[in-house]
């Protein structure tokens, strides 16, 4: 079986998606050796055709990203739109799409809004929905030290990852999943509020900038 | 003041009182994550395509109104990727609002949203979604639903007064 593993982060560099795909691929590997993983960047609003093809030879999808405003980033908006347009080039392959989509926010259950995007987005495109993770407190999945003998903060992602990876792995349908972090909420925020000071400090501002209300330089207010 | 984001290049609806369209005017470049307009430059976007000041015109309005296809549920690309550049309207400190952790305002201004979708093929459970979504952003944003609309054609939004 082939599996693509979509980044659908905007960033190409180091996130919250990649980690998340990266553990995912892993355990995949670990239960099925004879899995097939394929990479796709899905970082612009443009699915390459190179990337289309590769798609199209595969079996499972699953798309990672970060949620955005409810929703999912506005350029994977575009390439769902574009993959529905060219379905006639896919849909014959008999799969499944999961989704597994990160928040910044610590409650994993705010990512439900964009895990339906991603099943009617399977109802227009007539493909299978196979259920998808909302994750909480996606924001320092990366700078998280990793999880060892399941503990750590990650321990919970990790051990919904592996349940995820039993489903796909059986091309099964499974009940969306919510989890955070292991990591108080309380301690979660303050750490957030802390690495903006850090950054806001390091780009020249003061901490009292993060509150800034600039005046609008482009008007177009009209009666 | 009423700000109105909308996919429609040709904007028909007409509109009452002091209010700003945003459409697809030009180009615009996608969020890419970089939390500059939190950290760099507080209050507006980073990249400057014309699309950058969104957050600001958010923090002078009292309704925001979506006018745009309804994609799955979403609001369209263009309209989506106007929102997601405009997340500077709030601050990124967090509160806890209705128990969940959500950010804090970053203006004193309470928006009440609205949301007019259009599409030949809206599905039940998109518009449930659209519902959901439009309710997840009013807690976000820290203000409150107005309405939500669904129109099988861009020609039926003519016969509304914005």
């Amino acid at each position: 079986m082939k599996i693509a593993l979509i980044n659908g982060s905007p960033k190409v560099g180091n996130s919250s998606s990649r980690w998340l795909l990266s553990e995912l691929k892993t355990f995949l590997v670990q239960k099925e050796q004879t899995t097939e993983i394929i990479e796709i960047e899905m970082h612009t609003p443009v699915v390459a055709e190179q990337d289309m093809e590769a798609l199209c030879g595969a079996q499972v999808w699953v798309f990672a990203c970060p949620l955005y405003v409810d929703g999912i980033p506005s350029h994977l908006l575009s390439c769902l739109i574009q993959l529905e347009q060219e379905k006639r080039r896919w849909q014959n392959r008999g799969s499944r799409s999961y989704g597994i989509v990160n928040c910044g926010f610590y409650e994993g259950i705010q990512a439900e809004t964009a895990l339906e995007l991603f099943n009617n987005w399977c109802a227009k495109a007539e493909a299978c929905w196979g259920g998808g993770l909302g994750v909480g407190g996606g924001g320092g999945l990366s700078q998280m030290p990793d999880t060892k003998n399941g503990q750590g903060p990650k321990a919970p992602i990790r051990s919904a990852l592996l349940e995820m990876a039993d489903q796909i792995v059986a091309c099964g349908e499974m009940e969306n999943m919510y989890q955070s972090v292991a990591f108080p909420r309380s301690f979660y925020k303050m750490a957030a509020q802390m690495g903006w000071r850090k950054m806001i400090k390091a780009n020249g501002k003061k901490v009292k900038d993060l509150g800034a209300r600039p005046e609008s330089r482009i008007c177009g207010w009209e009666k | 003041m009423k700000l109105i984001i909308t996919d429609l290049k040709e904007f028909q609806i007409p509109v009452t009182g002091i209010h700003k369209i945003i459409r697809p005017q030009r180009a615009i470049h996608p969020c890419i994550g970089c939390f500059g307009c939190w950290v760099k430059t507080p209050g507006s976007c980073v990249i400057a395509d014309g699309y950058e000041q969104t957050g600001i015109d958010m923090g002078q309005c009292t309704e925001l109104i979506y006018v745009s296809r309804c994609c799955y549920g979403s609001l369209s690309p263009f309209v989506k990727n106007v929102q997601d550049r405009a997340i500077s309207y709030i601050h990124p400190d967090f509160v806890l609002r209705k128990g969940e952790m959500h950010h804090k305002r970053r203006y004193d201004n309470v928006i009440s949203l609205s949301a007019y979708l259009y599409g030949e093929d809206i599905t039940d459970a998109e518009k449930e979604t659209a519902r959901k979504i439009l309710a997840a952003n009013a807690d976000n944003y820290d203000g409150v639903v107005k309405e939500i609309r669904f129109f099988k054609t861009e020609q039926e939004l003519e016969g509304l007064m914005l």
